[in-house]
């Protein structure tokens, strides 16, 4: 099984490292950029494994990916953007678009709203865990600048 | 102290950082720490997703201000981190301005990565994101090529000035038909995870993280105007793909979706 989900993280990080590619990161930073993709996959289906559910997984994986995002950043003196888009294009909800669409055009309003709503709920977890990471770094940063 | 020399130097370090797809409160600090480095009393902008104002106040009380249209956003997460590099490198070294206006010009005329890289980037993130999501080896070749063309189909657009609306649509619509075909002939086996995997290449992942990064530093506008442009971009590549399944089952009925 661990097998199987470090297969899965070694795709998360070559399509990510492609998408990387796309936004024009360049040097190391595109190597690094690519890993904070495999590895918030790699959280999402650990957490998947632990049984978790779902939107929790995703949680945690956003958690994750940021404080490697803002620990990357500071290291190689970079702005955290680049990171953070990097880290957390795997987990945006592309099949939750795709499902509510489907149902959308075969008529099924009743699946196709709960299919969105709960697209965007994912969304909603994702959001709430980076400003969760980034608010937190700014206490830290600022307890530092005031010592 | 030229103040308009140094206005101009500030204001153009903010363009290039909006126009690479900055967020909005990274580009107000970055003008303002140039503004500051310089020795200017006073210096305030505001900064939306789509244009920039500036204004400074000299030690003589004079106001100058400047207002930069920004029309047209790419994604160059390079030239963000260079600028930003140069704006505190200039807190830090105090470099001359001949030469900060040097270095942005070279910024800007930075090489980006040829339309071949691109290309195959895209076709390998489209490939392995069917994988990622739960396709076998067939859907794999079948998104390798998907990605190839939306790129391809993306940069041609935008070399013709269309707007992102329509490129993310067509895009939407292409990937679905193309997938849908290949189903029908047997070449891939899952439609739903090529069109996932391929359909992630338009996915606007930097508006969605710019929304929330906007939103907690307090830019109330470029937040609410980046969500917009996440669920407008959501809602392109939806009709697009909708139009041509919607088509697809009136025609050849739902057998292989």
């Amino acid at each position: 099984m661990i097998g199987n989900i470090l297969l899965y993280s070694l795709y998360s990080f070559i399509a990510t490292f492609g998408f990387a590619i796309i936004f024009n990161i360049k040097g190391k930073k595109l190597f690094f950029a690519a890993l904070g993709g495999g590895l918030s996959w790699f959280i999402y289906l650990i957490s998947l494994q632990c049984n978790m559910t779902n939107v929790l997984s995703f949680f945690y994986a956003s958690v994750v990916g940021a404080i490697y995002c803002e620990v990357m950043a500071r290291i190689l003196k970079t702005p955290v953007t680049t990171f953070i888009i990097c880290t957390i294009i795997p987990l945006v909800p592309g099949g939750g678009m795709y499902y509510t669409m489907l149902e959308t055009t075969r008529g099924d309003i009743n699946k196709s709203l709960s299919t969105g709503l709960n697209t965007i709920i994912i969304a909603g977890a994702i959001a709430v865990a980076l400003v969760m990471v980034s608010s937190i770094t700014k206490l830290i940063t600022y307890k530092k600048r005031k010592k | 102290m030229d103040t308009s020399r140094i206005l101009y130097i500030a204001a153009f370090a903010g363009e290039i950082m909006l126009q690479s797809g900055g967020e909005t409160y990274r580009v107000e600090e970055t003008i303002s720490r140039i503004c500051t480095s310089y020795g200017v009393k006073d210096a305030d902008s505001f900064v939306t997703p789509t244009g920039i104002i500036i204004s400074v106040t000299d030690v003589k009380g004079t106001t100058i201000s400047k207002v930069i249209r920004v029309k047209h956003r790419t994604v160059d997460l390079d030239k963000i981190s260079e600028v930003n590099d140069l704006s505190r490198r200039i807190c830090a070294e105090n470099l001359s301005l001949d030469f900060v206006e040097k270095a942005l010009d070279d910024i800007l005329n930075n090489t980006k990565y040829s339309n071949r890289t691109l290309i195959f980037a895209s076709s390998i993130a489209a490939g392995f994101f069917t994988l990622l999501f739960g396709g076998n080896y067939k859907d794999f070749f079948v998104s390798l090529f998907i990605g190839a063309v939306i790129e391809v189909l993306s940069i041609a657009l935008s070399r013709i000035e269309t707007n992102a609306f329509f490129i993310n649509a067509i895009g939407g619509a292409t990937a679905s038909f193309i997938a849908l075909l290949s189903t029908s002939l047997g070449i891939g086996n899952n439609t739903d995870k090529i069109v996932i995997g391929s359909l992630m290449l338009l996915v606007p992942g930097l508006a969605i993280t710019n929304a929330i990064r906007d939103s907690i530093a307090g830019d109330l506008v470029a937040g609410t105007s980046r969500t917009a442009e996440a669920f407008l971009t959501a809602i392109a590549i939806a009709v697009g793909s909708g139009i041509v399944f919607t088509l697809w089952i009136k025609y050849f009925g739902g057998a292989f979706i």
